[in-house]
């Protein structure tokens, strides 16, 4: 037997990933993530309202998806409930989070691993994306509009109207990359020579959020997180791997079905789910962009001060957990559990994580590839 | 030029925001056009390979603890493409001062930090993130080798000369010193309770916009002073007072001096800016 | 006599006659003639009575600021300011008696006179303001409890002014001076961290 290890860059931040290789096939894999940043305790002891300053700051592509998870652990916490209309804003926000990590995951992350791209037409859609972020949060990335009670801008007509064109607009646009009959030119080049059955996971999902048009299938009361063999932590529901993330929580789409049916969980199910869930988030979107009562509040002072909470979104990877426990207003323990975790555990060759389930039986080639499917998150893990 | 000028960009310890920000910069496509990007931590680029440089961009914090980053430990790696480049370019809070992730490359918090004897070829641009125009103007200054003027904290003053305070939609409200008393309006400014450090913090945002169209303060958030050296300060959401009185005041102008006017304006009630800007019973 | 010297002068007899004879009673002719002067040429000074207590308002509240700025640039512990503010009230109460009625009683008591451009700190920013810097300076250092201004003002005030008072009306059984120490001692035991 062989072992292969390699540093995978290109994805948000960087992991090593040890093959282990008979003839070129890949009986093995195990994934490690060696930086640390210590976000947990670094929120320890402060006013809880400093944690939508920092945890956003845990990532860059995702940050935004950390804020509305912490914003909804301390609401969890201390009991409050917030307006239609901050429910809605924060879905648009988020939501729009999610479209802009999967056209740069597309094509600067992922197309490039196999052939080239004009990846700026990527960042030309992001941008304007993130323009439509910015007209409600103020900026993008890093911004710390959603906080316990709502959210901290005031909204006129004319900044929804143009929220709303503006969404219409990049629907439209977004059709050339694909259209919601599912096709896309992009994806089937990259295809041209890759198997699409490659790199089948474990066939098991789990979805914990409910944002968007999200159902969840499970509690966050059955996770559990165990050491692993770097300094990631595994993380097991009931007691078993599961994939998170876009195809997860997309199996009811009659079209990524269609998909899934025929080449089950294989990267091109993968890819094709994480690029067509953009489709739906846009039609949500402008669906729910209708439902805003501009009369109602934007935000609603707490008033409890101590106690335990949860909070959980749908992030662009999927799952994304934030437990907080307050005492006094102030952070008493913080725990944050990313998708990333959830897909790329470390398990063993007879139960393994989604991610080394896919890599197994595989090439050592397609390893690049069938690894950056996940849409790794080495910085959210990292935290 | 003879040729284009070669561009390594290196990730430290931080949360690749400064990219994403600068992958926001609408010229982008003809910015890199202009330089030879010997490496991107996202990006395609070349192999990573340490090499000679003529503008290094470094972004992230550093770690005195042992932190791997491309096989290198992260201080050593940097250690090495300092030396080996023409110019610096310290991306981000966490590069110049240390920020929230450990110490800066120029500066470890309010002391100077561990590569301070580089001072001379490095250029400092705090945010967390910094404005993809920031980053594009220094980069483009160093291409066209424009010279650029800096403070004592080798800060362009371009940029770093305003405070985030000047172009503020809600200075009006500042002037008459009347106060948001909660989130989610546009009324009130948000100096005295919302913990807004504006007036004190070196930065352009309010007058080149975010994403082209908008500010935190704008959207009804503080601004949380992501230039400065002590980013994050702790309450970040409240102002610090003593005996009511604002622990920090705007640059420039002496304590006495913001007391008096600020007691002046606070008499004198602007009735107009006292109601909902938008009502419909007025 | 420059016109500026002149315009205090009269103040300071204004201040005379409204300590003596309160400010309703007193009238624009009754300065006039203390000072003998025409009502006509009064005029060219001050437009009405109302205006001349604005002024004056202005002018004692510069004279207690002033005093106080000196007090604040002293290098002395916070404890030592208040001894230093409460000898400075106490002393002028005793010696420029009319200056700190008006204050107290004028200013406190007939707010609606200065309702048309004297409201809130606008005429008395001065001394406001020096007040202010005393007790940000003293939270600062530590030395006295973080606390809304008001109460703290309040308390100071509110407590040598009705200490002012009540030996204008003849009720102290001793000499304001003794006062000094005890009511020092309270009002640094009262906001001290």
């Amino acid at each position: 037997m062989k072992i292969t290890k390699k540093i995978i860059t290109k994805i948000e931040g960087e992991a090593t990933l040890k093959l282990y290789k008979k003839d070129s096939l890949i009986e093995f894999a195990e994934i490690e993530f060696w930086q640390y940043r210590g976000m947990e305790e670094y929120l320890k002891n402060r006013n809880y309202m400093d944690a939508c300053v920092i945890n956003p700051r845990i990532c860059g592509i995702c940050g935004h998806s950390h804020l509305i998870a912490t914003s909804k652990a301390i609401e969890n916490a201390l009991n409050i409930k917030i307006t239609k209309k901050a429910k809605i804003l924060r879905e648009i926000t988020l939501g729009l989070e999610i479209i802009q990590n999967h056209i740069k995951w597309f094509y600067i992350t992922l197309y490039p691993s196999v052939k080239e791209i004009n990846y700026f037409k990527a960042l030309e859609f992001s941008r304007e994306i993130a323009k439509i972020i910015a007209l409600i949060a103020g900026q993008f990335p890093h911004n710390s509009y959603a906080v316990p009670g709502g959210v901290t801008c005031d909204l006129t007509n004319l900044e929804i109207i143009k929220v709303k064109n503006f969404l219409s607009k990049m629907f439209d646009k977004y059709q050339e990359i694909i259209d919601i009959n599912g096709k896309s030119e992009d994806l089937e080049i990259l295809f041209e020579d890759i198997p699409k059955e490659t790199g089948k996971g474990i066939n098991k999902f789990l979805v914990l959020g409910d944002n968007l048009y999200f159902k969840s299938n499970g509690n966050a009361e059955f996770i559990k997180e165990e050491d692993s063999i770097s300094l990631n932590k595994n993380v097991l529901y009931k007691g078993s791997f599961y994939e998170v993330g876009p195809l997860a929580r997309n199996l009811e789409n009659y079209l990524i079905k269609k998909v899934y049916e025929k080449y089950q969980d294989s990267i091109y199910t993968r890819i094709f789910a994480r690029l067509y869930e953009v489709n739906l988030i846009f039609q949500y979107l402008l669906k729910r962009i209708d439902e805003i009562d501009i009369n109602e509040k934007n935000y609603i002072k707490p008033t409890k001060k101590s106690g335990k909470g949860v909070g959980i979104v749908e992030a662009p990877r999927g799952s994304l957990i934030h437990q907080i426990e307050i005492e006094d207003e102030k952070i008493k323990s913080y725990n944050i559990i990313v998708p990333t975790q959830f897909n790329l555990s470390n398990g063993t060759k007879e139960s393994p994580s989604p991610a080394q389930a896919s890599l197994i039986g595989e090439y050592e080639k397609q390893s690049d590839l069938i690894f950056k499917c996940f849409d790794i998150c080495a910085v959210c893990v990292s935290h | 030029m003879h040729s284009k000028p070669k561009v390594f960009w290196i990730d430290a310890v931080g949360c690749n925001g400064c990219s994403h920000s600068f992958f926001n910069y609408p010229e982008i496509k003809e910015l890199l056009n202009k330089v030879e990007l010997l490496y991107h931590p996202l990006l395609p680029s070349p192999e990573f390979k340490v090499q000679k440089s003529d503008i290094l961009i470094i972004e992230g914090a550093l770690k005195t603890t042992y932190f791997p980053r491309l096989d290198f430990n992260l201080v050593e790696l940097i250690s090495e493409l300092v030396k080996l480049s023409k110019k610096v370019i310290l991306l981000g809070t966490c590069s110049v001062y240390g920020g929230m992730f450990g110490e800066g490359v120029l500066f470890n918090k309010q002391k100077e930090g561990k590569f301070f004897e580089f001072k001379e070829k490095m250029i400092a641009l705090p945010g967390c993130p910094p404005h993809p125009e920031w980053i594009a103007y220094v980069i483009e200054m160093l291409v066209e080798n424009k010279n650029i003027l800096l403070d004592k904290e080798n800060r362009p003053k371009e940029i770093y000369s305003y405070t985030s305070h000047m172009g503020c939609l809600r200075n009006e409200y500042f002037e008459w010193k009347i106060d948001a008393l909660d989130f989610g309006t546009k009324e009130g400014c948000l100096f005295y309770l919302q913990g807004c450090q504006g007036p004190f913090t070196h930065s352009s945002c309010n007058r080149i916009l975010w994403n082209e169209v908008n500010s935190k303060p704008r959207a009804g958030t503080p601004c949380f002073g992501c230039t400065e050296k002590e980013f994050p300060k702790k309450n970040l959401f409240k102002t610090e007072t003593f005996m009511g009185i604002p622990a920090d005041i705007p640059l420039g102008v002496s304590k006495r001096a913001y007391l008096t006017i600020a007691g002046i304006a606070k008499s004198l009630k602007n009735d107009r800016l006292n109601k909902r800007l938008i009502d419909e019973n007025n | 006599m420059s016109k500026e010297v002149k315009k205090l002068e009269i103040m300071k007899t204004a201040l005379n006659l409204f300590a003596q004879n309160g400010f309703y009673t007193t009238t624009i002719a009754d300065i006039a003639k203390e000072m003998e002067m025409s009502v006509g040429n009064m005029y060219n000074y001050f437009h009405s009575k109302e205006s001349l207590a604005k002024e004056l308002l202005i002018y004692t509240s510069k004279i207690f600021g002033d005093e106080i700025k000196k007090i604040n640039d002293m290098n002395v512990s916070t404890e030592e300011k208040i001894k230093e503010i409460v000898k400075l009230y106490f002393n002028m109460a005793k010696e420029e008696p009319e200056l700190v009625d008006y204050f107290m009683r004028v200013y406190l008591s007939n707010k609606e006179i200065f309702s048309n451009g004297c409201e809130g700190m606008l005429c008395v920013s001065a001394f406001v303001t020096e007040i202010m810097i005393f007790f940000e300076e003293g939270v600062k250092k530590k030395e006295l409890k973080n606390q809304d201004f008001f109460a703290a003002f309040g308390l100071f005030m509110g407590y040598i002014g009705g200490l002012a008072f009540l030996f204008r009306e003849g009720i102290l059984g001793k000499n304001l001076d003794e006062y000094i120490e005890p009511v020092s001692e309270n009002i640094y035991n009262a906001l001290k961290a």
